[in-house]
């Protein structure tokens, strides 16, 4: 009888971390982390993970939609940078870098960045829908175009001098939580909200469940893997804003190979790659768990090369656990 | 007979060649290691706005590396095959680098070093600045600030680059003068502004109060340092952060009293270089244009044949930040 009771709480402990696989993770890392430092649970040190979660939280918010479709989006790296370098020519005082007229309000500065960035998605998005190209093949080709641009927008320099208003949306605080936050927790919630409760988010998963049928039961399949670009680039936008105004400078070299993070986080957090299954949750949580794991490997001191192979042995953990998942389910 | 026809052949092929130098410009190719950083682009545009190429000596073609050793070797061979006079060559990686070399070298193309260094002799010369001097400037610079006591932290550049490698041995030789001071923590950041901002913000959360000085192994580094300082809400004047390369946005930070930099001058290495590699095509004939043999006394032209040209550092320093700044406009 003890055997099989033992059996049965083993079970209920399996198929919760199956369901809440990536919740109980992060539980379990956090406690481990603030039992080896005594530093991990301070205030601010919340505050600075969640801080510097949030460039990379908002891009994997929008990769979800991306991936949710079936897609991919590897241009938000440099799209970030690109949006970046353009806000900040619109809000800063130099006068070498700037736009003609600059420094504008830092709200059109910031929403010029934003269409920037929702520009550049609706483009692959045109491409991947009308012209059937695969999104990898497309956004791989909006990475180059957009660092390429950056840097003749840019001549390469960075753009500094950035205005206090504009710097405010990376710097900023509201009762002692720094801005960049809410704007994570406010693109979450929006999304959380669209994705579950919107016509428009059942659609996005009824394309990446099963095209064919979701074509068949009447909706616009080639509207929504278009929308969706265009939501993930505007956020790789609003990200390369952040990015800007908390480093001080449009760069021009910013951004680099942030997209295999945004799909980290994505893929830790339980979104499947091959569509239908998932969402923001997930994927905040994927974030915060690569952001908690640097910023523990940080305050224990540990070597930045070990980072990389935790990340790894994550991303791969993380499929598997999907896998045995869906194949449980079938 | 034989050695009159040899002196013979030997005069007319040199006749032919400086003919054809003097008729035609001198074709360079620059293979830079990658032009998504400042310093790069600046070295770039001073060769593109260089006397050399705007008298009609030279043309200079610039190749962007990309930071991959593979497409600068592929980059080499395009130069080859187009029979380029000379090329001036900034390597991503020291070892890959001198394959590279060894190529353009068996094809009879002079191989000019810029820059980063190439682990082979086979460099016809080299016109650079010592990256193990600049390591140890500035570590100095910070070390002296806090009295040669306390703690510092390093950020460091990609693990395994040459730059990184001997700023790190400049930093440890300064380090070492000062037997006291305690390096408390010492990670890579990958010459990014955005990544050293983290970093530092975590550090002052290990050691609240603790951190005196911050040695950045590039500008970039230190001006992220200084930007997670400013979000911690602690004063930039209570820390001792230097930098190297003397990029603008460091430029104006210096002005503002919040770090110490070292320029590295990219117009002295771009024109040296060109001047270097004009003269092993033209021939001793040949006096070098660029205004920076004038500039740096303490390194001689020495008739454009020297192994090594050693680009001085220049510490910038209230006195001469607004005119450096001037320069770049």
């Amino acid at each position: 009888m003890t055997t099989q009771r033992r059996y049965h709480y083993l079970h209920v402990a399996l198929e919760l971390l199956k369901s809440y696989g990536i919740i109980t993770a992060f539980i379990v890392l956090c406690v481990v982390l603030s039992i080896v430092s005594d530093y991990f649970l301070e205030l601010q040190n919340i505050l600075n993970i969640l801080r510097q979660t949030s460039i990379n939280g908002i891009l994997a918010i929008g990769m979800t939609f991306v991936i949710l479709t079936r897609g991919i989006d590897l241009s938000v790296g440099s799209v970030a940078a690109l949006a970046g370098i353009v806000a900040a020519s619109f809000a800063t005082t130099s006068s070498i870098a700037g736009m003609p007229g600059a420094p504008y309000w830092a709200v059109f500065a910031t929403v010029i960045g934003i269409l920037t960035g929702m520009v550049a998605g609706g483009l692959s998005g045109t491409v991947v829908s009308r012209f059937r190209v695969p999104p990898f093949v497309v956004t791989l080709g909006m990475l180059s175009i957009a660092r390429g641009l950056t840097l003749l927008y840019s001549g390469g320099l960075p753009v500094p001098d950035l205005t206090p208003r504009f710097r405010w949306i990376g710097t900023g605080e509201f009762f002692r939580i720094p801005i960049p936050i809410f704007v994570l927790l406010g693109v979450f919630a929006v999304s959380w909200w669209v994705l579950g409760r919107t016509r428009f988010g059942r659609h996005v998963y009824a394309t990446g469940g099963n095209p064919r049928a979701a074509t068949t039961s009447g909706i616009s399949v080639g509207r929504v893997r278009l929308l969706v670009y265009v939501i993930s680039g505007g956020l790789a936008g609003l990200a390369g804003i952040i990015l800007a105004a908390r480093t001080g400078s449009g760069l021009p070299q910013a951004g680099i190979s942030y997209e295999l993070d945004a799909i980290a986080a994505v893929v830790i957090g339980g979104t499947s790659l091959s569509g239908g299954i998932g969402g923001v949750t997930g994927t905040l949580f994927g974030a915060l768990i690569i952001g908690v794991m640097n910023n523990g490997l940080d305050l224990l001191g540990v070597d930045s090369n070990y980072q990389q192979i935790f990340k790894g042995l994550m991303i791969v953990g993380a499929v598997m656990l999907d896998s045995t998942r869906r194949a449980d389910s079938h | 007979m034989k050695l009159k026809m040899a002196f013979l052949a030997s005069t007319l092929a040199f006749m032919t060649v400086s003919g054809v130098a003097e008729a035609k410009p001198v074709k360079i190719g620059v293979a830079l290691y990658g032009l998504k950083a400042e310093f790069m682009q600046l070295w770039a545009a001073a060769a593109k706005n260089s006397p050399e190429v705007k008298s009609g000596t030279a043309v200079v073609t610039v190749f962007d590396g990309r930071y991959d050793p593979l497409v600068q070797q592929g980059q080499f061979e395009t130069m080859i095959s187009q029979h380029y006079d000379a090329i001036i060559f900034a390597p991503i990686d020291a070892d890959a680098g001198a394959t590279a070399v060894e190529s353009a070298h068996t094809a009879n193309i002079p191989v000019i070093g810029t820059n980063t260094r190439a682990n082979t002799d086979l460099l016809t010369s080299y016109v650079g600045s010592d990256d193990v001097r600049s390591g140890y400037l500035e570590a100095k610079a910070v070390l002296d600030k806090i009295g040669c006591k306390g703690n510092v932290v390093i950020i460091e550049g990609p693990i395994g680059i040459s730059a990184q490698i001997q700023r790190s041995q400049g930093n440890q030789k300064a380090l070492a003068e000062c037997p006291t001071v305690k390096v408390l923590e010492m990670k890579t950041a990958n010459w990014s502004r955005a990544e050293a901002q983290a970093l530092m913000e975590d550090w002052l959360t290990r050691h609240p109060g603790k951190i005196d000085g911050v040695i950045g192994q590039n500008d970039e580094m230190a001006l992220g340092a200084i930007e997670a300082i400013k979000g911690a809400n602690l004063k930039v004047s209570d820390f001792a952060i230097g930098g190297i390369d003397g990029i603008t946005d460091a430029l104006l930070a210096v002005k503002a009293g919040e770090m110490t930099s070292i320029l590295q001058d990219a117009n002295a290495q771009a024109q040296g270089s060109l001047d270097v590699a004009i003269r092993q095509v033209v021939g001793d004939s040949y006096k070098p244009q660029s205004a920076i043999w004038q500039q740096y006394p303490n390194m001689p032209w020495a008739g454009g044949t020297a192994k090594s040209y050693n680009v001085p550092w220049t510490p910038v320093t209230p006195q001469n930040v607004d005119a450096l700044l001037k320069m770049r406009q």
